[in-house]
């Protein structure tokens, strides 16, 4: 009977302990919470991630194809060499019908050499052929409901309080499984770092009060930038907002991207 | 020097055809061969240990037999389930992020619970109850290293009283039961992680856990009867032909439900045409020709139905001997079928764009980590673990106790 | 309650097993999880500020008008006032941080980049055919990059 007794209080003590623990653990997360995330040095600072929505919007009607965006972006974020790109242009070609066919329009042809860094080479439809063609710059789409978020088993992926879709290069396992589940093609696994990446809006930039490297670059601002919550004057984004009807790429999956397109075509997925 | 050949061969076939998102153009495909065996493997733990409990929880007498081997198998394959997953990482120091900061939406974060419990709270424990009995008894009859062996697993209790193992027993059929449901979400759950991926048509699908979960219970058994025989050919024993029907029997149906549900899933997909299945059918007509017509339909199902539906009706009349083979057959087919059908989920599924404009060609290479011989090796560990298991816990040299009753003396 | 602790021995060893394992995963689980895990959502809290950190490369149109205020003022006046001077001129931050370091040389390639014709461009760009448009290379015998719609 004794030693029943003994068990006893050998167990009450370890359930104390394990509470006592689990307590500790609790209290320890609460302080680091007061602490002010963008104190640490290096960072912009004053910048608060909870005072700005940070948007893309992309004007394809404007898109000249030049590349610069691409060939930019490799060289702001240190992307890989290769083919890897956080974002990149894709030129859509849709023939003529063939005379007599009955049909509304021809094949429709997409192509991104190089992610179209050093432009494109002449298309090989000859321009006769050619009913339309226009170029359509791509990025993250920053959805609302990712699917990239959603599934990272660790929490090394994260929808950011300033609206920008982020991958913690510390936390990331590598395991890709947000790779897969971005409908868009956008994330890549690096080579070098072995983790996830992707498009960032340029986040070391626009913490600076600079332009992502892309829209900077943009000779005929086919790429619109701006924060939702501080509009500045003549704020292009939200002329871009006023002046156009709006789609989101692949709507049906239910991701809602918050980048917008303006004058794209229903071959653009 | 073999990974050099086979890479230059595979630069002369063109990478992809059509359009592909730029960052789908390299390292084709991000989940390899390696992805390819842990829904395998998995799906083995699963069904071999539905096939345990068939015994234990259905109490279908005539598979006594098979019953500790088939839980030996589980937990061999269960062991190994997770090695392709973690080698695959592209950081495996991180892998305890999992456990720490589990990601709660993430089914792959979950699939590391979900492990855990089936590992600790299902498998060891149901098998420790087993066999508690066992290592008593055995730790005192055996000399050496072994008996200390057993002696550490009897985990210092050395009560064998009637009611004792009255309650090991009962204890044993709580988890048995808590088991299935396990062992469903175990191999559902694996479905679910490429069930879950609403951006590729191929995989993002109600229907793929339970594909997956049917697949596993075939695949399971298939490797019980396929273990069964081949130990019995080792060590030179008599089949007991009653308990290989029986299992048999339980293959074909599962196998007859299996494809059934697979072929559902097809009817679906081809009556309800949705935007990706163009490029699907292609892929699976061109692309998946051997390892989706040939290798899961034709040689995977088709035939060990065949094979195994006929004896169902002819049972009596084929002599023992062409049944083992037929069966056997049947078996390692099954095996096979399997592991192609996840080779066809895994690498199908990520063999064309999500621009759905375009496919793109799988290189793999011999060498490397991902490579042939990696994949060979991981399929060799389980069994080479199971043969060590074997060797301990299924020993002929020592006596063993009727493994689900409690002692016949005590039996009411 | 004290009979809920008095257990059969093989039930009791589990359940110490079962208690270790959860006390190995609380302690692993408190020294493990990063600090600012969880500050704004299931993620590290300073991975925004460690993403921010990083450097630029390319300086931004104002950085750029702080020296060279003249050009500047030249560009803004013109068609080409939509583009950054970094969009021809190439990256910038490290002439910014030190004027020692040479910007890119620029060439005929940097025109015919936009201006080339092609059929997918869209119609209000000018564009040339460059072959037909002009047999040399250099653009600047006839046109001022800064402001386009002067002829020198």
């Amino acid at each position: 009977m004794k030693s029943w007794l003994s068990r006893r209080n050998l167990l009450s003590r370890l359930s104390i302990a394990a509470a006592g623990l689990l307590a500790a653990s609790a209290a320890r997360s609460a302080k680091a919470a007061v602490q002010k995330v963008f104190a640490s040095s290096g960072a912009p600072r004053g910048y608060d991630p909870a005072m700005h929505k940070w948007r893309m919007a992309i004007d394809a009607n404007r898109c000249i194809g030049c590349g610069l965006c691409a060939e930019a972006c490799k060289k702001e974020n240190h992307v890989p060499e290769g083919q890897y790109f956080r974002t990149w242009i894709e030129r859509y070609i849709i023939a003529k019908p063939k005379p007599g066919s009955g049909e509304a329009r021809g094949e429709t042809l997409v192509d991104s050499p190089s992610g179209g860094m050093h432009g494109f080479p002449e298309s090989i439809v000859p321009n006769a052929e050619i009913q339309h063609s226009f170029f359509v710059p791509k990025l993250c789409n920053l959805c609302e409901h990712s699917p990239c978020v959603q599934v990272c088993p660790v929490g090394a992926t994260f929808d950011a309080p300033d609206g920008t879709v982020l991958i913690d290069p510390k936390y990331c396992i590598g395991c890709g499984f947000c790779i897969q589940a971005c409908p868009y093609g956008c994330r890549f696994l690096s080579p070098v770092t072995k983790t996830a990446e992707k498009c960032t809006l340029c986040y070391h930039r626009i913490t600076r009060g600079l332009k992502p490297a892309c829209v900077e670059v943009c000779p005929t601002q086919a790429r619109v930038f701006g924060d939702l919550m501080n509009p500045v004057a003549d704020d292009p984004l939200q002329q871009f907002y006023q002046n156009n009807l709006v789609q989101a790429l692949k709507p049906h999956l239910g991701t809602k991207p918050r980048v917008f397109y303006a004058g794209i075509d229903k071959e653009v997925r | 020097m073999t990974n050099a050949v086979t890479n230059v061969v595979a630069e002369l076939i063109p990478h992809f055809e059509g359009y592909v998102y730029p960052n789908e153009a390299t390292q084709q495909p991000l989940w390899s061969i390696l992805i390819v065996l842990y829904p395998y493997i998995t799906g083995l733990v699963a069904g071999a240990f539905i096939m345990a409990s068939l015994v234990r929880v259905f109490n279908v007498k005539a598979l006594e037999p098979v019953y500790r081997l088939s839980m030996l198998t589980a937990f061999a394959f269960l062991l190994c389930a997770p090695l392709p997953l973690l080698f695959h990482l592209g950081h495996p120091e991180r892998c305890f992020e999992v456990m720490m900061t589990p990601h709660l939406t993430s089914p792959m974060a979950i699939f590391g619970f979900v492990y855990a419990w089936y590992l600790m709270a299902v498998l060891l424990l149901e098998l420790w109850f087993d066999y508690r009995r066992d290592f008593v008894e055995w730790s005192e009859v055996t000399p050496g290293f072994r008996g200390t062996l057993y002696r550490l697993f009897t985990v210092g209790v050395t009560d064998v009283s009637d009611p004792a193992l009255k309650l090991d027993f009962k204890i044993g059929h709580i988890l048995s039961v808590v088991g299935i449901p396990s062992a469903f979400l175990l191999h559902g759950y694996v479905g679910f992680i490429f069930g879950s991926v609403k951006a590729n048509p191929w995989w993002g699908n109600a229907l793929m856990p339970i594909i997956f979960i049917m697949s596993a219970m075939v695949s399971g058994i298939a490797l019980c009867v396929f273990n069964y025989m081949v130990l019995s050919w080792v060590r030179r024993k008599a089949l007991d032909m009653k308990c290989l029907d029986v299992m048999c029997m339980f293959l074909f149906y599962a196998l007859v439900v299996d494809a059934a549900i697979e072929g559902l899933d097809w009817i679906h997909r081809i009556y309800s045409a949705e935007e990706g299945f163009q490029v699907i059918q292609y892929m699976a007509r061109e692309k998946l020709f051997y390892t989706l017509s040939l290798g899961q339909v034709t040689l995977g199902t088709l035939v060990p139905l065949l094979l195994l539906g006929s004896l169902q009706l002819l049972r009596r009349r084929v002599p023992d001997l062409i049944r083992r083979r037929m069966y056997f057959a049947s078996g390692a087919l099954i095996l096979l079928g399997v592991l192609a059908m996840r080779w066809n989920v895994v690498i199908g599924g990520q063999t064309f764009s999500k621009s759905l404009r375009g496919v793109m060609t799988y290189k793999m290479e011999f060498a490397g980590l991902e490579g042939w011989y990696m994949g060979a090796a991981l399929l060799l560990l389980p069994f080479i673990i199971l043969t060590v298991f074997v060797k301990i816990f299924l020993s002929e040299k020592l006596p063993s106790t009727a493994p689900l009753e409690p002692h016949p003396a005590h039996a009411r | 309650m004290s009979r809920l602790f008095r257990m059969p021995p093989q039930v009791f060893r589990i359940f110490l097993l079962a208690l270790g394992i959860v006390v190995v995963y609380s302690i692993a689980r408190y020294f493990l999880t990063p600090d600012s895990f969880g500050e704004y959502g299931w993620y590290r809290g300073e991975a925004l500020a460690e993403l921010a950190k990083r450097e630029p490369v390319y300086a931004g149109k104002a950085a750029c008008a702080e020296c060279h205020s003249d050009e500047y003022q030249a560009l803004v006046k013109h068609e080409h006032k939509t583009l950054s001077c970094e969009s021809c001129h190439g990256t910038g931050q490290a002439h910014a941080d030190n004027p020692d370091v040479k910007m890119e040389m620029l060439n005929y390639g940097h025109c015919v980049r936009c201006h080339q014709a092609s059929p997918s461009r869209p119609k209000w760009l000018k564009q040339i055919a460059s072959k037909a448009h002009y047999a040399g290379s250099k653009c600047t015998e006839c046109h001022v990059p800064h402001s386009p719609t002067e002829v020198p």
